[in-house]
């Protein structure tokens, strides 16, 4: 994944990189920020069972705001995963996007979606643990948390530096932080106010996932 | 630099670690009780910062903060999503304990915390300071003191840039800039963590 580097800003020994691969994770995150700042939540609408009513759903604009707000913080978070060249950086902004996540979702007052949002709080607080743990072990095994440095000693040692329960370890802990999907299908929030912003929570949870790939096969 | 030879101490303690972890874990799946289940988490995350400290070099300390930062980032959102969950989100100013003690001895501790963190200076010391900070706000449960605290921070901002200055124009005045700095960002860190001292049951 090494060869096709495309961009390379060294700060040290860290050094971000876009390759082919994350060029088109960058600019799917960066056309959903886009999207986010610019698009407004249109009013679902329920229709009564049996009847001819119906009825729309107002989004309160305090409520649109916060929403807005969580959802670019939470793609800029996720740009910020996917450029980074560090696997602690990479760390933070995946336990960021848990975050983030938690307060898209728990901006909705509603007694279903909240309970949902609580159950996922508590499963990215037990991913950090993993999450960091990972980290931790890649630091104290290798010396270093650059992905560069670490894939270039990956190619001289035929790549067995990263101890695989270092690389396990990370790979939990993004599952944790990216589970979110699996919370809003739980709460059917993409039926909820504001439900736009709740893209940003799968898109996120997607590049994470992709991110974590490329970095596993690299190290 | 790669697969440097790790101690002993360092497999015994990571295996002690991972042995908490699953005691920890096995504890969450036992708990019904959502608030409960809140508190054994945040143990589940100190027993994951025991795995990063067992590193025992800067780099550990260098991940032990934002992971610090992280857990408690994570904890007030949780703990603020179960508060909304529960409809216990306070209404009112929080209520006043008249007791003796919380308004005699707040100030001695805060003074002495205040003074040795101003001794260290720098990050530690800031934070040592605000600690000292906010158990006296914590016991005088007093909200008047906002403006003076802001002023305190506008001055370390100005410290900073006065310390970045003189790094950049005059570099062989170097010691002079580090203790500006090392006093601005302790200013700031008490600042700022003092607020949370003030902000308890205020809109």
């Amino acid at each position: 994944m090494f060869e096709q580097i495309l961009i390379r800003m060294p700060f040290g020994d860290i050094v971000h990189y876009l390759s082919g691969y994350t060029v088109v994770l960058f600019a799917f995150a960066a056309m959903f920020v886009i999207l986010a700042i610019i698009s407004l939540p249109e009013k679902p609408i329920d229709i009564v069972f049996g009847t001819d009513g119906y009825y729309t759903k107002d989004v309160p604009v305090d409520l649109m705001k916060f929403q807005r707000f969580m959802a670019i913080a939470c793609g800029i978070a996720t740009i910020g995963a996917i450029t980074t060249g560090d696997i602690f950086n990479f760390t933070l902004f995946a336990a960021f996007i848990g975050v983030l996540n938690i307060g898209i979702v728990a901006a909705v007052k509603n007694k279903q979606v909240l309970n949902a949002a609580f159950s996922y709080g508590l499963v990215v607080m037990m991913a950090t643990v993993p999450l960091f743990a990972g980290a931790a072990i890649i630091a104290a095994t290798c010396g270093t948390l650059s992905i560069w440095e670490l894939a270039v000693a990956a190619e001289a040692t035929a790549g067995i530096s990263v101890p695989i329960v270092a690389k396990l370890l990370l790979l939990v802990g993004v599952l944790g932080e990216g589970m979110a999907p699996f919370y809003i299908g739980k709460a059917e929030i993409t039926r909820a106010p504001g439900a736009p912003y709740i893209l940003m929570i799968h898109v996120s949870s997607l590049l994470l996932f992709l991110r974590v790939v490329e970095i596993l096969l690299t190290v | 630099m790669i697969t440097i030879e790790m101690p002993l101490v360092y497999q015994i303690g990571i295996a002690i670690a991972f042995i908490a972890i699953i005691i920890a874990f096995s504890a969450i799946l036992r708990e019904k009780d959502d608030i409960h289940k809140l508190i054994i988490i945040d143990l589940i995350e100190i027993t994951g910062l025991v795995v990063v400290a067992l590193i025992a070099t800067d780099l550990a300390e260098a991940l032990i903060l934002p992971g610090l930062v992280v857990g408690v980032a994570e904890i007030m959102a949780v703990s603020e999503l179960w508060l909304a969950k529960e409809k216990l989100q306070q209404k009112h100013s929080a209520k006043k304990f008249d007791i003796e003690v919380m308004k005699t001895a707040p100030p001695i501790i805060g003074l002495l915390l205040a003074a040795y963190g101003i001794f260290l200076t720098g990050f530690s010391g800031g934070l040592i300071a605000a600690l000292g900070l906010m158990i006296f706000f914590l016991g005088k449960n007093m909200g008047e003191h906002f403006a003076k605290i802001e002023n305190a921070a506008g001055y370390a901002w100005a410290l900073w840039v006065i310390a970045f200055f003189i790094f950049m124009l005059f570099p062989s005045q170097w010691f002079l800039a580090i203790m500006l700095a090392a006093v601005g960002i302790m200013l700031k860190v008490m600042a700022k963590m003092s607020l949370v001292g003030t902000m308890r049951g205020g809109e």
